[in-house]
């Protein structure tokens, strides 16, 4: 089987090292964004698998990139799942509308990363 | 807490509860109980177990039992069990009743994930089911009762879709909407106790809760759940949970881990 891979895009450098020690340990290869145009020009040279995304970033925000992502050919294969501190329920309602697979509420941990991950069939 | 109140503690979590308190689960013990000490208005756990070994057990010795239970829990835990349970058993049950009514019991509830789930399956379906949710732990069944999960419960199981659909924020937390509410019943019940009244269920889910059980108290167990199974009903237990050494009423489902029918042995014995 090819190794599956996944992006993790956050302006936080110690969110995305959290969430890259949880999704190798789940086997996935990972890649790095700082934010939603760097996560755009990741995905034209290489659509991964699984994107996980944080909602506010500077430049591109998270709904920004997934509605740019989803317009883009091939860019509705990956699985996204949004990541951010937002708990409004319109506000997840409004992610999930505009193409994300699942919605993960900060914080997380390694059991509701993989649950998430399962229930959209990424693992 | 001492090595002999210790030995006293896992001599009466068999006794009361049935539940095995492994030799190594001593610091554990003392973890769990000390919540339970300032609780009650002890200074120390020494404290209250000096006074819990001086007499009967009423409801302090229940609160330390409880407190060392296992609670671990949650939403569609092995997910392909609620969707067996959704897509495979409850059309098939229903189709079997007059009244298309179908008896579910989550025996062992812990705070109530498993029912919700299983009733957040059969209000998708559409199917007319009565959900009965038992626990030995008072504390729990409150829980479930209440129905607030926390946002790393809520998460551990379930989409966000299925999140939105069914409950509602409140403050840090997320609540269940009164549809789903409605749809479980919770009560306190002990597995140790013989069934003292006729009620029959066509589904039992009992995961994850024989396997902590004292080996000595499990067939007594699954001959009571036996007893309040109807005899076309399924017993549904962990995935890898086996119950062939405890008892001959039930035998596995071939090539569906965790699901039981009765034995010939076992079916009818009135008829």
């Amino acid at each position: 089987m090819d190794v599956r891979t996944c992006l993790i895009v956050d302006d936080s450098r110690i969110i995305r090292k959290v969430a890259r020690r949880i999704v190798e340990g789940l086997g996935f290869e990972v890649d790095e964004a700082a934010d939603g145009i760097e996560a755009l020009s990741h995905c034209a040279g290489l659509m991964p698998d699984v994107i996980l995304l944080d909602w506010n970033m500077p430049v591109m925000d998270g709904l920004t990139f997934l509605r740019r992502l989803r317009a883009t050919p091939g860019g509705d294969r990956p699985k996204v799942l949004f990541c951010t501190i937002e708990t409004a329920p319109d506000r997840i309602a409004e992610a999930l509308s505009a193409g994300a697979d699942d919605y993960v509420m900060k914080p997380f941990d390694s059991e509701i990363l993989h649950s998430k991950l399962s229930e959209v069939g990424a693992v | 807490m001492t090595q002999e109140d210790f030995d006293r503690l896992q001599a009466l979590m068999a006794s009361r509860a049935g539940f095995r308190l492994g030799r190594d689960r001593i610091n554990l013990a003392e973890h769990r109980l000390a919540p339970v000490a300032r609780r009650e208005g002890f200074d120390t756990v020494e404290a209250m177990l000096g006074t819990l070994w001086t007499r009967p057990v009423a409801s302090l010795g229940w609160a330390v039992i409880e407190a060392l239970l296992n609670p671990e829990t949650w939403f569609r835990r092995d997910r392909a069990m609620f969707d067996t349970f959704a897509t495979e058993l409850l059309p098939a049950i229903a189709r079997a009743r007059p009244d298309g009514l179908v008896r579910v019991w989550s025996a062992g509830c812990s705070s109530g994930q498993e029912a919700y789930s299983l009733a957040i399956g059969a209000l998708d379906t559409g199917t007319h089911v009565e959900i009965i949710a038992t626990d030995l732990s008072q504390r729990a069944v409150e829980r479930g009762r209440s129905g607030v999960f926390s946002a790393f419960e809520i998460q551990r199981g379930l989409s966000a879709r299925t999140m939105l659909r069914w409950f509602d924020r409140a403050d840090d937390a997320w609540v269940t909407r009164p549809a789903l509410r409605d749809a479980v019943r919770f009560a306190r019940h002990n597995l140790m106790d013989a069934p003292v009244d006729a009620a029959r269920f066509d589904v039992i889910f009992c995961r994850h809760v024989l396997g902590d059980m004292d080996p000595q108290k499990r067939g007594q167990v699954v001959d009571g759940l036996e007893r309040r199974l109807v005899d076309d009903g399924v017993l549904v237990l962990g995935t890898d949970e086996r119950i062939d050494g405890d008892t001959i009423a039930f035998r596995p489902v071939g090539g569906r881990p965790g699901l039981f029918v009765k034995a010939p042995s076992a079916l009818s014995r009135a008829a």
